[in-house]
């Protein structure tokens, strides 16, 4: 029992630091952006990359820092990247929301392509993705990966560090704001287009420090067409939870999680069947409760 | 006599408006011209290249209808795939031959489409959308998990449906085949599109709420629209199944993402919900991206999806109305009432 709890909330943590930017973007601009399963593929093999160069380039001795600074590098350059995205594709065509679907879709296709070009087909299809830590630790009687145990805390303090930016700070604020209430954000003088690439920014990079954690710890190769099955696994956990809510997504992780645990320890020999899981839960939500499990868009807490 | 009567007034009809109709006569002269193109001495090469525009048309007309009725669908490859496996399974268990198997499949079809359209009645625009999405991934998990269903591998070595001819001929009547499937889909959905059903589906997508007030079932019609969009989908996909094209077999492939993609990719082109959209979009797209980019630049697969991809995301945020409905409205000199892409945009607003 104790082993399904600790190891359901390592994962279920993990899971909802991916899932957590798609729910941002969608709280603060209602926008679907399927585009971020996407940036969870290219946070992956942007991270080898840079880890590769600073091994090749910087000096040994900083080499504990090496991956920090992969990490940190690899949030940011995402981050331009899925903003830029955003701009140039999905706030064309804001209030289309059939639109920004189909979009986000083609735009997953051209990441893809634009990844297997780069790659090549080996390394387009298994890219190994560095491990950082190695070595167990005991916890309550379960043994447990450092990495994980790492990236468990790491999604925490991920998860406050937003809940503290989007209700301590003015940006945050603006960007609840833009949620609450659009047309009286403007008269505010908050500038839509500019927070939403903000949002979509921040989304962006989550999706890549959460892909290089869940990757990294889990000792999964990236592939250029993992995006559809994280898509599916962000987009079932963000309606688990409501979409729109930082917390409902922790919530929803954490289901996930568990169910991943239960799966893994008890029926092993299910566990070829899990991929479709999120899929069913997406179904099964939607089509009991048409507009997501709350019912309608909640506001950003 | 009905239909005797009915052929009459569509051959009177016909005969009087094609002449004032450019766009009409244009696509008379093009279907005449793609069922002689195989005695004008093309390489089998080629001629594979037409069928699979015929399976790939197919499936785009069929998913443009059910855009028109204003469900959206980004899963369209479910009804493909459904239709390949299930006369792969008829076959497999069974043992029947390719002519009981294919309608058989199509009912298959038919009942998936209605349960699929059933549940998702009160599921609507992007939130019909991701469950669709969701849909062929289940059923790929599932046929993957069953060495029943064949896995990875499939369902291989299924029967021909013209198992006596040569090589040659066999292409040919491949080519028949498909192309009388795309033909006659495609003519059938236009004309449903184009009555006084498809002008309710038309008003479903414009306003929900009103078609209701003036009485009309909208639930009934838009199952319909999934099942007569899914019964020519699964027609395809029981015969793609069959087909050399496909290597004769039934596999997860027909259930992957790029079955889904393309008919929204060449319904951009062409134009998207007006059924003849994206059989000229079908047809730009293969053209262009086989003949020209393939074959004389020699571009290779993936640069050449990237190309497209990119395309088709310029002209989804610039140019909504797509090139063949752009050509057809220039020609015709038509004003519609209202336009569907003003509908499609509006209700994201209110929204």
């Amino acid at each position: 029992m104790m082993d399904i709890i600790i190891l359901g909330t390592i994962s279920g943590l993990i899971y909802a630091l991916i899932a957590l930017g798609f729910s941002l973007i969608y709280g603060v601009s209602g926008v679907i952006n399927l585009t971020h399963g996407a940036f969870i593929m290219i946070g992956a093999y942007i991270f080898g990359e840079l880890n590769k160069i600073f091994l090749s380039t910087l000096p040994m001795e900083f080499s504990y820092l090496f991956p920090i600074l992969a990490i940190l590098s690899t949030a940011i350059l995402t981050a331009v990247i899925g903003s830029i995205y955003y701009r140039l594709t999905l706030h064309q065509v804001l209030g289309d929301e059939v639109a920004i679907l189909i979009i986000s879709l083609f735009g997953c296709l051209i990441f893809q392509q634009i990844i297997y070009l780069i790659f090549k087909p080996v390394w387009a299809a298994q890219y190994p993705v560095p491990t950082l830590l190695t070595g167990e630790l005991t916890l309550l009687g379960v043994r447990v990966e450092v990495d994980r145990a790492v990236a468990a805390i790491l999604s925490i303090i991920f998860f406050i560090g937003l809940l503290v930016f989007t209700s301590r700070t003015k940006v945050g604020n603006a960007l609840r704001a833009l949620s609450q209430d659009l047309e009286a954000a403007m008269l505010m003088g908050i500038d839509p287009a500019k927070m939403f690439m903000l949002a979509a920014g921040i989304a962006a990079g989550l999706a890549s420090v959460g892909s290089i954690l869940k990757l990294t710890s889990y000792a999964e190769p990236a592939s250029a067409f993992m995006w559809a099955e994280y898509m599916a696994y962000a987009f079932s956990i963000v309606i688990l939870g409501g979409l729109g809510s930082i917390k409902g997504t922790v919530i929803g992780g954490l289901i996930f999680g568990y169910t991943d645990a239960i799966v893994s320890t008890r029926f092993p020999q299910a566990g070829a069947l899990m991929p479709i899981f999120p899929s069913v839960i997406m179904i099964i939500i939607l089509i009991v409760r048409p507009k997501g499990f709350f019912g309608k868009r909640i506001e950003m807490e | 006599m009905p239909l005797i009567k009915y052929l009459r007034k569509t051959y009177t009809s016909f005969t009087t408006r094609i002449y004032d109709v450019p766009p009409r006569m244009f696509a008379f002269l093009s279907l005449i011209m793609l069922s002689l193109l195989p005695f004008m001495g093309i390489p089998i090469t080629t001629l594979q290249v037409l069928i699979r525009i015929n399976f790939m048309a197919t499936l785009a007309v069929s998913w443009d209808f059910l855009v028109r009725s204003g469900q959206a669908s980004l899963g369209h490859a479910l009804f493909f795939g459904v239709g390949a496996y299930g006369t792969a399974l008829l076959f497999k268990y069974l043992g029947y031959p390719p002519f009981i198997t294919i309608p058989l499949s199509v009912l298959i079809c038919v009942g998936i489409a209605l349960l699929i359209g059933f549940s998702c009645l009160r599921v609507k625009g992007p939130y019909l959308a991701i469950v669709t999405f969701a849909f062929p991934l289940v059923l790929t998990g599932v046929v993957k998990y069953f060495p029943e269903l064949g896995k990875d591998a499939g369902i291989k070595n299924l029967p021909r449906i013209f198992p006596t001819l040569a090589y040659t001929e066999r292409w040919l009547a491949e080519y028949y085949l498909t192309f009388a499937l795309m033909a006659i889909s495609a003519i059938i959905l236009y004309k449903i599109a184009y009555s006084k059903t498809g002008a309710i589906f038309v008003a479903i997508l414009d306003d929900e709420l009103a078609t209701k007030a003036c009485g009309i079932n909208v639930s009934k019609y838009r199952i319909m629209a999934f099942i007569i969009s899914g019964l020519f989908a699964g027609l395809a996909g029981a015969i793609a199944a069959h087909s050399d094209l496909f290597m004769r077999r039934a596999s997860p492939i027909y259930l992957s993402a790029q079955y889904s993609l393309i008919p929204i990719l060449v319904s951009v082109l062409g134009g998207m919900a007006t059924i003849y959209g994206p059989l000229f979009g079908t047809y730009i797209y293969t053209l262009i991206d086989s003949f020209i980019l393939k074959e004389m630049l020699n571009i290779d697969d993936w640069t050449r999806s990237l190309i497209f991809v990119s395309i088709v995301l310029v002209l989804l945020i610039k140019w909504p109305r797509g090139i063949g409905r752009t050509i057809v409205e220039k020609l015709e000199d038509l004003e519609e009432p209202r336009e569907i892409e003003e509908i499609l945009k509006e209700k994201g607003k209110k929204g």
